[in-house]
């Protein structure tokens, strides 16, 4: 990669991450338009996409955000109220703002279909406002000195530039009051000032940390051509930064102690004696708390290669292997010396204190994930024509990041499915059955017996079970005569090629049925659990693993080898009496349980091992659930039930479908993990 | 690679013995040795891939470089090493009787494997050296991977050309 591309990548990955927070963003602030912070926010990210995109050559997207930003910042500033429409806009621009990136990064050279009538009803709106503003004039003008630092570059002339200082200036005169003063502060630096480690965002973040920055100029006269451009030079001449401040001018020199003396002016900016409007205390508190919670909410994080975590992870589980190794060891305990003694006790601690650390890196709470949702529900809501409420709770629940990338598509799948099929089509319906006109969807996340568990719930009409059987039959996928519990018929409608809707919208039916949901759930080693009352409502509920690097597993012995059989699959484990045991000729072994005959399988016949054959009421069996339905594996002995890290087993023995892995015990050996679904096309083979 | 630079001068070799004959490995693909441990057998793989190991807490399958050449199983002894080898981002680890020494070789003195008769396998060697008295067979790592139940060779040859 080249040093282009790699800013480029950098962009685009930085571009993608704000649209998807502008996403969430625009959807707060349609619930509460009255929340400027929140506009504040947003007119930022559009900014920064501005920049970028301009920068990079996207001229059509930086076309399209420039507008939408002159119409944030119309707003921004006048604070004006927004009306329904507009906000519909600004939701739809962020559309327009995601499909134009796509086209960009495509480099496809049509453009989205709203494009240009957004952009059309931006322009208008803008003109229309500004207009309206100009025959105002001036009176918002005295409020809008709470405005964030907005890095303007260039297009400015100098003329202008004289006279917004001026006019920024005149609003910070406003807001002074005691122990608050106004400063002008100019600073030139010259090109080589990275060379010796100044630049002016360093001096910009300083100051914002002490003092409320109301507005800064950039003189970018000196900006030279991108061929000639050298990363490592300076070509802004000048920057003006009017700041609101409880520090004293002195005190103030302090940031700049280390540049010569030409290199930086303060002027204090008297208030005009004449123009004193007695400022309210409040907004002075208002400031120096802004200043406060600025400083607090700049939260530093960096980003980091989830490989070179996962290589973490791996030292980190090493070390634990070998700090037990030193607990655990015989010769080292015979020592009897306080201070080794203490040494290890001390080692064990730290050591458990890093894995914990450790494992909570790889943790981020859902809440993302969840606030993505709230837009899903929105449009699902608008497209369907009814009103839904999403409730959402526990949105602080952690979940592995890798796990997270890969649940928002089942998540929206299954909204969308509660408020297309489960919510009722009309509001008549629903009172006719008791409910408010308004459906309501709850997700949630919470953790349950060792699982994270994510669900989804609307009030609707529930499964018709009648009509799920009907349909299972007609499609063949059961042939009638069996006895299905509730679950077990819920669980039909995640078959392949099933659908109750009686018709198809656009919104479910286009080929992503629920088993796609399952699927993917199921490569996360989770599983899906639906609960539905008819007239009541439907519960999707999807239990998935703490982490994907971690199983609960149960540790059974057979044939002098541990393997580990996941505990999300095993139904209940058991030693037979021998009468239950059936043996049918030349079909194998089965044990009858509550009715059902379950095939008994045999690890040391399916592997090939060799070891002495037992009996079924001689060990255990471990009835587990697959996709082919149950199993009962024999095994010697339970061994127990651990959590434990889940290892490859690298590419090479890939193959073995029979095998998902390997996890390394404590003793350090390492125990294989047994894939229960590949075993019963096993069992069947040799239970004809 | 500066493999320009190194092709007319020495190579570094680990040579070990396998029975009575002394092999050897580039020395840039061998991530490190270690004493025998304790292998975890893996069910319905082939017979001369003994299973696999714990390296400080990764999982390397191991094979038995004897069995691989159609050799007689031995126990292990106190010499007994396995050899971990890493080609495209996989270990794996080969079982040898001995360890000998790492020795610096010639590019000359390298030639090509004789031909042997029919039955004797000889995929595996690259080239055969000249070292005093003794004559030690280059392994071509990528070969001894090679089983069409293992890693997929054809894809990691098509981006190793022609393997060291």
């Amino acid at each position: 990669m080249t040093k282009q591309e790699q800013v480029k990548a950098i962009f685009i990955e930085e571009a993608g991450e704000i649209i998807e927070k502008l996403d969430i963003d625009i959807i707060r602030f349609e619930e509460n338009s009255s929340d400027f912070s929140l506009l504040n926010e947003i007119f930022r990210g559009v900014h920064t996409i501005k920049g970028n995109a301009n920068a990079f050559g996207f001229i059509r997207l930086g076309e399209f955000v420039h507008h939408f930003e002159d119409v944030l910042d119309y707003y921004r500033s006048t604070q004006e109220s927004i009306e329904e429409h507009n906000l519909e806009l600004f939701v739809g621009s962020v559309d327009v703002i995601k499909e134009v990136m796509n086209c960009e990064l495509d480099a496809i050279p049509t453009l989205p279909q709203s494009y240009d009538g957004c952009l059309e009803k931006i322009k208008n709106l803008i003109s229309v406002k500004k207009n309206k503003a100009s025959s105002a004039q001036e009176p918002q003008e005295s409020t809008a000195g709470l405005k964030d630092l907005a890095l303007e570059f260039g297009l400015s002339c100098s003329e202008q530039q004289q006279n917004s200082i001026q006019r920024a200036i005149k609003d910070a005169q406003a807001k002074q009051s005691e122990g608050l003063s106004v400063y002008k502060v100019d600073l030139t630096l010259d090109t080589d000032c990275y060379k010796r480690g100044f630049d002016y965002l360093l001096f910009l973040n300083m100051l914002a940390q002490k003092a409320l920055l109301l507005e800064s100029f950039f003189n970018m006269e000196g900006i030279v051509e991108i061929d000639s451009f050298k990363s490592g030079e300076n070509y802004i001449g000048k920057v003006s930064i009017v700041v609101l401040t409880p520090l004293s001018k002195s005190e103030a020199d302090e940031f700049f102690e280390f540049l010569f003396d030409y290199e930086y002016e303060i002027n204090l900016i008297e208030p005009p004696v004449l123009e004193v409007i007695k400022p309210s205390v409040e907004t002075a508190k208002a400031v120096t708390q802004n200043i406060v919670s600025n400083s607090m909410s700049s939260k530093s994080t960096i980003r980091i290669d989830t490989f070179k975590l996962d290589e973490l992870f791996d030292s980190v589980g090493e070390l634990v292997i070998a700090q037990n190794f030193i607990a655990q060891n015989d010769k080292i305990r015979s020592i009897e010396d306080e201070s080794i003694n203490r040494t290890i006790e001390t080692l064990s601690k730290i050591t458990k204190r890093i894995q914990d650390r450790v494992m909570s890196l790889r943790m981020v709470a859902i809440k993302d994930t969840f606030d993505k949702m709230k837009r899903v529900v929105r449009d699902t809501s608008k497209k369907t024509l009814k009103e839904v409420n999403l409730i959402v709770q526990g949105e602080d629940t952690e979940i592995d990041k890798t796990m997270i990338d890969s649940l928002s598509d089942p998540l929206i799948h299954i909204i969308r499915n509660a408020i297309d099929h489960g919510l009722e089509a009309d509001a008549d319906e629903r009172i006719k059955a008791g409910k408010s006109t308004e459906g309501s969807v709850t997700l949630k996340a919470f953790h349950k017996s060792g699982n994270i568990v994510i669900s989804v719930s609307d009030d609707g009409r529930g499964i018709n079970k009648e009509r799920v059987l009907a349909k299972a039959i007609e499609r063949g996928v059961i042939s009638g005569d069996e006895n299905l519990s509730d679950s077990q018929i819920f669980a039909l409608i995640m078959q392949p090629g099933f659908s109750t809707a009686q018709s198809i919208s656009d919104l479910s039916g286009r080929g992503v049925g629920l088993d796609v949901v399952k699927t993917s759930i199921e490569k996360l080693r989770g599983k899906i659990e639906i609960d539905s009352k008819e007239g009541e409502g439907t519960t999707l509920s999807m239990v998935l693993p703490l982490t994907l690097a971690i199983i609960d597993g149960m540790l059974v012995r057979t044939a002098g080898e541990i393997y580990i059989i996941p505990t999300l699959s095993v139904v209940e484990s058991f030693r037979p009496e021998k009468e239950i045991v059936h043996v049918f000729k030349e079909k194998g072994e089965f044990v009858s349980l509550r009715g059902q005959y379950i095939p008994v399988m045999r690890l040391s016949d399916v592997f090939n091992l060799n070891a002495k054959r037992i009996e079924p009421w001689e060990g255990i069996l471990v009835c587990v659930e697959t996709e082919g339905g149950r199993i009962a594996i024999l095994v010697d002995e339970l061994v127990g039930r651990q959590q434990v890290v889940i290892k490859t087993l690298g590419k090479t023995l890939a193959m073995l479908k029979e095998i998902s892995g390997g996890a390394i015990l404590g003793n350090g050996d390492i125990a294989l993990i047994l894939n229960v679904d590949e075993l019963r096309p096993l069992v069947e083979a040799s239970h004809v | 690679m500066d493999k320009n630079e190194t092709q007319s001068k020495r190579e570094r070799y680990l040579t070990f013995y396998i029975g009575n004959e002394q092999y050897g490995i580039a020395i840039n693909r061998i991530k490190e040795i270690i004493a025998m441990m304790n292998i975890t057998k893996v069910p319905k793989i082939p017979s001369y891939m003994r299973g696999v190991i714990n390296l400080r807490g990764s999982i390397i399958p191991v094979v038995d470089t004897r069995l691989r050449f159609n050799m007689d199983y031995r126990e292990a002894d106190m010499h007994t090493a396995i050899i971990i080898v890493e080609v495209e981002k996989i270990s794996i680890g080969f079982i040898v009787d001995r360890v000998e020494e790492v020795s610096s070789i010639e590019s000359s003195s390298l030639s090509e494997p004789p031909k042997f008769g029919g039955g004797i396998d000889t995929d595996f060697i690259c080239s055969v050296a000249q070292i005093e008295d003794n004559v030690v067979m280059i392994l071509d790592v990528l070969k001894l991977f090679e089983a069409d139940e293992l890693a997929d060779i054809e894809q990691i040859e098509q981006k190793q050309t022609q393997g060291e």
